[in-house]
């Protein structure tokens, strides 16, 4: 109730600002004045699913018959050989296969050494290898981890607010965990916000709950006209996607990922599912200035993973820091290309 | 090639009754040579904590000298003759370990704790055993926790809070050139 008095962002007084938005459309209708709708971040949410889903099942019609691929895997608890459907089958459905152990764990899988979504299909024979934040070298998970944090903050933004703001995602850099937070750079419209701590933690709470909705998160990918459709409502997305799809390796696709019914574009790979989320704060949102796309907010946080655990006060430290500015580089055109990760497609990755 | 290379005591350990009750120096002396010879012999042995420390240095010494001398040296000579009860030790300290320790700036022995028994007569007991030796390792190999996300990310604010520090003595004296190169950067 404070929060609503404050600054109309809490999600609990959605219910009341549905009412008043009705009321006013009403009356406005009365004095008979041309009304533009306002677009609402739960409208253009619903069109991209509609749009993801018809591609999707445009693109399984392709497969009419079913093939199958042996797919070779190595690891614990042992070596094994498992056949596959091509294009149906993902090394989610080979580790049900194999064990509760690595379906639980898994963060990534290494396909023939690249790295692989959980969710995402394989489509040829191949060596097969499961990945967790407890490995010996977890920088790839902890770069998905990483990453996957940043496109849950999307959904945040997208969802915590009331309806009548309009929030418009920008991008989000190339996931850095030595820079000691995550980071999403959206347009919030709201020049004078400034979050109390209680706002934060309302933010906070959107994405501690989504441990216990455990979304998956799905890979597609399609086509720049597709994509263009898809996020005509966001300003700096479409203005981005033409890059994107110049830089992928056919030269006209996107990858685009979805989180229950939040999708967004991003190179990948993600985390399995949202299930592996632990302790998750948003922690600052900070002003930045971009060149090309005037005033932005930067919105931080910080995240462990379920298999991690950490001491209260280590992660209150940790918090203290993530609150400092991210100094990842700000959302221009032209660095989109060469260093955004929504942008960058095909680019190498920095180490952490 | 004078220096021990692990640390050592200065006044040596007292070895009560190592052979019985009233065992003297003699006994002492003659208790080491077996646990030298043992040593060189097994690459490996479990004994007292007390034991294995003092059988140490003197097996180091043994090894120091043969690679500082070689095998046509009097003095070393005599001296593993002396420390080696069993003879053909002697090749094998010449042929086998010294090309083996030739290059090394460590020591050549390593000490483990055991645990101590409980209920028993709460003696620390110990593993001395020969770098490089055949047998499988007495601490099983640790895994690399370095890079773990809750790791990386305490490592980093530990250093950047350190940096910080190094910083505020000279807000102290009024400089904040320092401060503002960081914040350039």
């Amino acid at each position: 109730m404070f929060v609503r008095s404050v600054h109309n962002c809490c999600r609990v007084c959605l219910k009341n600002s549905a009412r008043s938005n009705a009321f006013s459309y009403f009356i406005k209708r009365l004095l008979n004045t041309k009304v533009a709708r306002k677009l609402t971040n739960e409208e253009a949410r619903h069109k991209r699913n509609e749009i993801f889903n018809e591609e999707r099942a445009r693109q399984l019609t392709f497969i009419t018959r079913i093939e199958k691929i042996q797919v070779e895997h190595k690891g614990p608890p042992e070596d094994c050989t498992l056949i596959m459907n091509k294009g149906l089958s993902t090394p989610f459905n080979c580790a049900m296969h194999i064990g509760e152990l690595l379906m639980n764990r898994s963060v990534l899988a290494l396909v023939n050494g690249k790295p692989w979504d959980m969710h995402r299909p394989l489509v040829e024979d191949c060596e097969l290898k499961f990945l967790h934040m407890k490995d010996e070298n977890p920088i790839l998970s902890n770069q998905a981890f990483w990453r996957s944090c940043s496109f849950i903050l999307g959904y945040i933004l997208e969802t915590a607010f009331k309806n009548e703001h309009y929030v418009e995602l920008c991008s989000f850099p190339v996931p850095n965990v030595t820079s000691g937070s995550f980071v999403y750079d959206a347009d919030l419209k709201l020049p004078d916000w400034s979050p109390s701590a209680m706002e934060l933690n309302c933010l906070s709470r959107v994405g501690q709950s989504l441990r216990y909705s455990d979304f998956k998160f799905e890979r597609l990918d399609i086509d720049v006209s597709v994509a263009l459709k898809m996020f005509e409502d966001n300003q700096f997305k479409s203005e981005q996607i033409p890059q994107i799809a110049v830089k992928s390796e056919t030269g006209s696709t996107v990858t685009v990922y979805r989180m229950g019914d939040h999708i967004d574009i991003s190179r990948g790979p993600l985390m399995g599912s949202t299930g592996m989320l632990s302790r998750f704060n948003v922690t600052a949102v900070h002003k930045i200035e971009s060149p090309q796309y005037g005033p932005l907010s930067r919105v931080q946080g910080i995240a462990i993973p379920m298999s991690l655990s950490l001491h209260y006060w280590t992660y209150e430290f940790l918090m203290k820091r993530a609150t400092k500015l991210n100094q990842a580089p700000i959302p221009t055109v032209f660095q989109a290309k060469s260093r955004s990760e929504t942008v960058d497609n095909q680019g190498e990755e920095k180490a952490n | 090639m004078n220096m021990f290379r692990f640390p050592v005591r200065n006044t040596p350990r007292k070895l009560k009754k190592s052979f019985g009750v009233g065992s003297g120096p003699a006994e002492r002396i003659k208790k080491l040579q077996m646990l030298v010879t043992a040593l060189i012999r097994n690459e490996r042995l479990e004994a007292k904590e007390s034991y294995c420390l003092e059988t140490r240095g003197y097996a180091e010494q043994l090894i120091q000298i043969a690679i500082r001398n070689g095998d046509r040296h009097a003095e070393t000579m005599e001296k593993a003759d002396y420390w080696l009860l069993e003879k053909d030790l002697v090749h094998k300290l010449f042929k086998v370990l010294v090309p083996r320790y030739q290059n090394y700036t460590t020591a050549f022995t390593d000490y483990h704790f055991l645990p101590k028994k409980v209920p028993g007569s709460g003696v620390q007991m110990g593993i001395l055993e020969l770098k490089g030796n055949p047998w499988p390792p007495v601490v099983p190999r640790q895994r690399n926790q370095k890079y773990l996300l809750t790791n990386v990310l305490i490592s980093t604010a530990k250093e950047e809070y350190r940096m910080e520090k190094k910083i505020s003595p000279d807000l102290k004296n009024g400089t904040h050139d320092k401060l503002n190169q960081l914040d350039n950067t």
